[in-house]
């Protein structure tokens, strides 16, 4: 089963009652938030809605919330050294 | 699974510049030449070494592991890195370690106030830095793309001191309105001395000495 991966990338501020209900249905409630539904001729037909808005692109696997912002997240750049608490040097 | 890319510099720098430049082509080479961080994809025993790919800056370096060659073939290391040290044999170095992505340039015995505080560290813990953008000295620098292979320096940072600013009150209220709303403040800071830095040979060469001897 295949996935859409939709992205809002233009606000919904502005927008009419119907294209904001659709955007609430979907899951999107900021700018640049992604969300992963799977391809139906009701997701299909929710993207036509609000299509302007969106970027939209088809994956095989869905992320969930936890593993998006994982990506997102840089690197620590360092890695704790103390020999007085091993465990600490084990992370 | 770690695909290292390598990335031709504009002009790259064949020889040290005192010795055998053609005085028009000294006009040309600025007093700190810029280094690309090249460093040589590992050979394995199946496919061959895969060509220089000119793209955009790559994959953030994972490990320390060295890119060591087969000990049967030793090749010179990337020309990019044969000024790696002349750096080394500078006096001083710095270079621009990047903590949670912050960058800060800092130099041996530098005292750093992170913007946050660290969560992982405790007071009196040695921090060992893992990503490095800039590395340089006077008149050498070597830039990653995006990060310096942490393969070729060692940073050390103790974290010394766990401080808070002063509290801070915000009064917020309106106009022609008496009531005032008081939000206070007061941040919590990680201070680190940079202990230690120290700029590593070329992994290349290293391995070719260790042949020789």
């Amino acid at each position: 089963m295949s996935f859409f991966k939709i992205t809002l990338i233009r606000s919904g501020i502005g927008m009419t009652e119907r294209q904001n209900g659709v955007l609430k249905s979907l899951g999107l409630r900021k700018r640049m938030k992604t969300v992963y539904h799977p391809v139906t001729p009701q997701t299909a037909g929710m993207i036509m809605k609000v299509k302007e808005l969106l970027t939209v692109s088809e994956v095989d696997t869905p992320l969930t919330q936890k593993e998006i912002h994982e990506k997102r997240r840089p690197p620590k750049g360092f890695i704790v050294e103390n020999p007085l608490r091993p465990e600490a040097t084990a992370e | 699974m770690l695909l290292r890319t390598l990335q031709r510099t504009l002009r790259p720098l064949t020889a040290l510049p005192t010795t055998t430049t053609a005085p028009s082509l000294l006009r040309g080479l600025t007093t700190t030449p810029h280094l690309h961080n090249l460093t040589t994809t590992p050979i394995s025993p199946i496919t061959p070494p895969t060509p220089p790919i000119p793209q955009q800056p790559s994959i953030p370096h994972q490990t320390g592991t060295l890119n060591i060659t087969t000990p049967t073939a030793p090749t010179t290391p990337h020309p990019s890195l044969a000024l790696l040290t002349a750096l080394k044999s500078q006096p001083a170095q710095y270079i621009t370690i990047h903590i949670h992505k912050f960058p800060f340039l800092v130099t041996v015995g530098d005292l750093v106030r992170l913007p946050f505080r660290l969560k992982d560290a405790a007071v009196g813990d040695s921090l060992r830095i893992t990503h490095a953008s800039v590395l340089g000295s006077r008149d050498y620098t070597l830039k990653g793309s995006p990060w310096i292979d942490p393969a070729l320096f060692t940073c050390r940072a103790r974290v010394v001191e766990e401080t808070s600013e002063p509290m801070r009150v915000k009064e917020k209220t309106k106009r022609r309105n008496r009531r005032i709303k008081k939000v206070k403040s007061k941040h919590r800071y990680t201070v680190l001395r940079i202990s230690e830095l120290v700029v590593k040979d070329a992994p290349v060469m290293a391995a070719a000495a260790a042949g020789e001897v």
